[in-house]
């Protein structure tokens, strides 16, 4: 899997990403960095701003 | 998404099959940093193994993982769902089939036989065509005029004649057999009748 590079992605999608990754770390996740925060969404935005959530984005999509 | 559970090879005939199924599993956040091949087993080993399927049968064992897709992640769950295709052992009882099996159980209406990992009905009218008591000191079925009787740990040869699969409730699955034929019923019984035709 990748790792996710901050600025590949525009706003909605980071955002989408820290949602999904804060709801993993709630659910009890490993969470991927030290001393990366107190709660589940400082974490995961942490974890973003390092480059190590492995989430990617598919885009081609049809629905 | 695909469809979920499908079929995509078969080999074998008989009541056991080892199936080429594709499904969509669930993997929880907790199990994220482990081993993705053993946490996706392991979530489809409980969520499949006993489970009923009406067009496959009853899956007893997932196998081997022969391919993981990519995981997708939904919305409002932090566990991500990985399409899957594997392998797995299938048992399907067809009807007309003869299969051996051991009485489980002796009621008053009949007897159980466990043919795997499902146990079918032996109704009391199907075992001979002489009349049946039950003994209930015993636990056993015995017939009037042939000294015949069935019970717990009997080893016997039958043949499906009704099938009643439940998915929703495998428990509820009913299997019909019988003894009334020729070839079929106890293995003792049909030893002595093979004996028999010799010295003839």
């Amino acid at each position: 899997m990748n790792k996710i590079d901050y600025k590949k992605y525009t706003r909605f999608e980071r955002a989408r990403i820290v949602g999904a990754r804060a709801i993993q770390i709630a659910m009890g996740a490993p969470v991927l960095l030290e001393n990366a925060g107190s709660n589940p969404i400082e974490i995961a935005l942490n974890e973003l701003k390092a480059g190590v959530i492995p989430i990617t984005v598919k885009r081609d999509r049809k629905v | 998404m695909k469809k979920s559970l499908y079929l995509l090879n078969v080999c074998g005939l008989s009541m056991y099959k080892k199936c080429v199924l594709y499904d969509t599993v669930r993997v929880p956040p907790t199990e994220l940093g482990e081993d993705i091949e053993i946490s996706v087993s392991r979530a489809l080993r409980e969520k499949l193994e006993g489970r009923i399927d009406r067009h496959l049968g009853m899956i007893v064992s997932i196998l081997d993982i022969v391919e993981i897709g990519d995981g997708h992640i939904l919305f409002g769950d932090g566990a991500v769902y990985y399409d899957t295709t594997f392998e797995a052992l299938v048992f399907q009882p067809v009807l007309q089939e003869v299969i051996d099996g051991i009485v489980v159980e002796v009621v008053e209406f009949g007897a159980f036989v466990s043919i795997g990992p499902m146990d079918g009905l032996l109704h009391i009218s199907q075992i001979t065509s002489d009349f049946m008591s039950y003994d209930s000191k015993k636990a056993r079925l015995v017939a009037k005029d042939t000294k015949l009787s069935i019970s717990e740990g009997d080893k016997v040869r039958v043949r499906v004649v009704a099938l009643s699969l439940n998915e929703r409730d495998p428990r509820e699955s009913k299997i019909g057999l019988t003894m009334r034929q020729v070839g079929l019923g106890k293995y003792e019984h049909l030893e002595e009748e093979r004996k028999k035709e010799e010295v003839a």
